[in-house]
């Protein structure tokens, strides 16, 4: 209960600090709402001329012009005192308590350095403060970490792009759970990311582009897949397994992924076909022999085709994606941030997946948009021995429903999303708010609450309730 | 959701919110025709158009009589390029690139606006975090929407949208004089079906005379009221064409104002029809290349 106060406190203070109104003009007289003017009144006509004063300066440019930073300190935790009962008679204890406490810095760099050419750059840095998970991981020791998202050189010619470095390829229409958003990896660290735009993890890859006139082609290489880290040790997804997950071993495996996408764009309407030889992004982990050492983690490769299409009518804007997976793994225990822990099934199947919604602008500030996505393997008893059954047997998938409102001219942004398994066996609610300050400060919060049932991996967060706040300074 | 709003005013904001080339011989013009003109010449400065912007917003108040902010202002800076297709380059289409504020930076926006009501405006939006390009179902430009706020501040699409001339009852009132300038006060009133579309059931614009520039114009809602009041300043002859260079907009309802600064606006650019595409939006090396061509046009 002191970590949920504490928690707390600190969300007040970061939120009071935030909203401070440093920046008001005290001695200006406010004036009541629906104020009227009687013809002329004053205006000054300087309010704005800084504007001007600024452009003839405009052409000093600054190298650090090219870096945009962010700043944010977040806090968030888990405030329900709660037990799951995960077995008859066993009942797993879930305290209040502060997980993460961190401060971390976004860095992004791009430089158009000569014509046609273009060096981009993003990274983050984070510390890891008392109470985060990852300090505790650590042994009571602040941990700083370092990732480097983007790193790319791009070239642009004629009507064709080359790009070489750490990037993402995005595959599909339907936001958040697209079945042809395979590309890229995902690591769901911990409930603080919870959309896959947040999640998507960097590969080194070259990309070409070709701009036709009437259509384009988008297509890419891999020489080094990389796959879903296993989850961090202290985190909210990390279960103590019987072996240690490690990462694939590459040996003297050649390892490469490429594919290719055909898109054109029609009045109101996008359509793409796409072709791809890749790896499934979760690694499956199979018993060591003798049982001793460290869990093999295994890999499988497949084949992807997928067509995908939207169509805009008026405020709305359907989605849709189909995807044909040729030879995956049948059962593969898939649960974001963590490794599969099943022993399942060893075959190859084929599996067909579709995902379909719309967003509809319900108005200039409100939106509310639906995606579901459904995925169904071919022949699923084919291979089976008697008495063996799949993970996943016949239509398997989730739904992700988003709705937004803009307020204060933009400042203030509520969301909810609430988020599905298609048998009803899980739901995550989020429920947000994102204030913008000023250009530089903004602070936002979160409420996220898990439901679950015997039947769903996130059984383990049944009941659970995150409270999580954070504070950014951009520049 | 901005990309609705964008999609419906861009095009305007680009080309031509009180820009207005003068030279107008006539003085003796009815309402109509002095409102024609304006859509006329406005639609003349939305072709080939390459403009960077700065939009100001914040709750105001009075400060030694005179209206001024009552807090700092949020800024943002964008670099537009638009151009004119079809008949009489009626549709057009637009490339708006935010520079600022840098959590926004890099934000793209491509719209293809339509003069057919019967054509759905398009648009997509480049958002780095998305990762792709994404279309934005925006509507046609008359739907029965609320107009929409332009990047947040306090002009909306409507207040830009001042064509369809044949929908509004137009009233030369008088001609008067207004910050020491010859104006025309003309009053224009929706028709039945326009007015559904509005939230002002009664405009008032005041025209500079000489310069054909709106030096102000009152909002008056369906009671009479004046809920908004715009006002043009910093006239200036910007490649040949009147410009009231800073315009503001004060809500008088939620009393919160904001400014548009035309930092730098430049027509007769010649604008590539391959950069009016979604290429400009992801291939950051061929935008930068293509407008350092562009800005070389006006060098």
């Amino acid at each position: 209960m002191i970590e949920l106060e504490k928690l707390v406190g600190i969300a007040t203070i970061a939120l009071v600090v935030a909203l401070n109104p440093a920046n008001a003009q005290d001695d200006v007289l406010l004036l009541d709402d629906d104020v009227q003017f009687d013809g002329d009144f004053a205006f000054d006509d300087d309010l704005f001329g800084a504007a001007f004063d600024e452009d003839s300066s405009a052409n000093t440019s600054s190298w650090l012009d090219d870096f945009t930073i962010k700043i944010s300190q977040q806090f968030s935790g888990q405030i329900n005192n709660h037990g799951v009962d995960i077995a008859p008679g066993f009942s797993l204890p879930r305290e209040a308590e502060l997980e993460t406490n961190r401060l971390g810095a976004n860095i992004r760099y791009q430089n158009a350095f000569a014509p046609g050419w273009v060096l981009q750059f993003s990274g983050q840095i984070r510390s890891y403060w008392k109470d985060d998970y990852e300090y505790e991981a650590e042994g009571d020791k602040i941990d700083i970490e370092y990732r480097i998202n983007e790193f790319f050189l791009q070239h642009s010619f004629d009507q064709h792009s080359l790009k070489f470095g750490r990037q993402t390829v995005v595959w599909g229409e339907t936001v958040g759970n697209s079945v042809l958003d395979v590309i890229n990896t995902t690591e769901f660290r911990d409930f603080n990311i919870i959309d896959i735009e947040d999640a998507r993890l960097n590969q080194w890859m070259l990309v070409w582009d070709y701009f036709g006139e009437d259509s384009n082609f988008s297509s890419f290489v891999n020489l080094y897949p990389e796959f879903n880290p296993a989850a961090v040790r202290g985190s909210p997804f990390f279960f103590e397994p019987e072996f240690n997950l490690t990462d694939y071993d590459r040996d003297s495996s050649m390892l490469f992924e490429a594919g290719t996408q055909w898109r054109k764009s029609f009045e109101g309407s996008d359509i793409s076909f796409m072709a791809a030889y890749l790896y499934e992004n979760q690694l499956r982990y199979e018993d060591p022999v003798s049982r001793l050492g460290d869990a093999v983690a295994e890999t499988n490769d497949f084949f992807l085709l997928g067509f995908s299409a939207n169509r805009a009518i008026g405020k709305l804007l359907l989605n849709f994606d189909l995807a044909y997976s040729h030879d995956v793994l049948a059962d593969s225990f898939n649960f974001p941030g963590t490794a599969s822990l099943a022993n399942p099934v060893n075959l190859k199947k084929d599996q067909i997946g579709t995902s379909m919604g719309f967003e509809y602008a319900i108005s200039n500030e409100q939106s509310v948009s639906l995606g579901i996505q459904a995925q169904m393997l071919l022949d699923e008893d084919e291979g089976l021995l008697p008495g063996q059954s799949l993970i996943n047997d016949g239509v398997f998938g989730s739904w992700l429903m988003r709705y937004s409102n803009t307020l204060m001219n933009n400042d203030l942004v509520i969301s909810s999303t609430l988020q599905g398994d298609l048998a009803a066996n899980s739901l995550l609610a989020l429920l947000g708010a994102d204030y913008t300050i000023n250009d530089n400060w903004a602070v936002s919060g979160q409420i996220i609450n898990i439901s679950s049932n015997d039947e769903s991996p996130l059984l383990f967060f049944a009941e659970d309730v995150r409270l999580s706040a954070t504070l950014t300074y951009s520049f | 959701m901005q990309g609705n709003i964008l999609s419906k005013g861009l095009i305007s904001l680009v080309t031509a919110l009180f820009l207005i080339p003068l030279q107008s011989t006539a003085q003796d013009l009815s309402g109509r025709e002095i409102m024609e003109k304006l859509e006329d010449n406005r639609r003349a400065t939305s072709n080939s158009a390459l403009s960077r912007m700065q939009l100001s917003t914040c709750k105001f108040g009075v400060r030694e009589g005179k209206i001024t902010c009552a807090e700092r202002p949020r800024v943002k800076s964008l670099e537009s390029v638009g151009k004119g297709y079809g008949v009489d380059l009626k549709d057009s289409r637009s490339v708006a690139i935010l520079l600022d504020p840098p959590a926004e930076r890099g934000i793209g926006m491509l719209s293809f606006i339509y003069d057919d009501g019967a054509r759905d405006n398009e648009t997509w939006l480049y958002l780095s975090a998305l990762g792709r390009v994404k279309r934005i179902a925006s509507g046609s430009s008359d739907d029965e929407t609320e107009p929409g706020s332009l990047f947040g501040s306090e002009f909306t699409t409507e207040d830009q949208d001042t064509g369809k001339l044949d929908e509004y009852e137009i009233n030369l009132l008088e001609e008067t004089e207004i910050s020491g300038r010859e104006v025309w006060k003309i009053e224009t009133i929706p028709n039945e079906e326009r007015a559904r579309q509005s939230r002002y059931s009664r405009t008032v614009l005041y025209i500079d005379k000489e310069r054909f520039v709106e030096l102000r114009i009152e909002m008056y809602d369906q009671y009479g009221k004046e809920i908004k009041r715009m006002l043009g300043t910093r006239v200036e002859l910007m490649n040949g064409i009147w410009v009231a260079r800073s315009t503001t907009i004060m809500n008088l309802v939620t009393n919160r104002l904001s400014n548009m600064a035309f930092l730098e606006m430049h027509t007769g650019i010649d604008v590539p029809d391959e950069f009016l595409t979604q290429r400009t939006l992801t291939d950051a090396a061929f935008r930068e290349t293509e407008l350092e061509k562009l800005r070389a046009q006006i060098d």
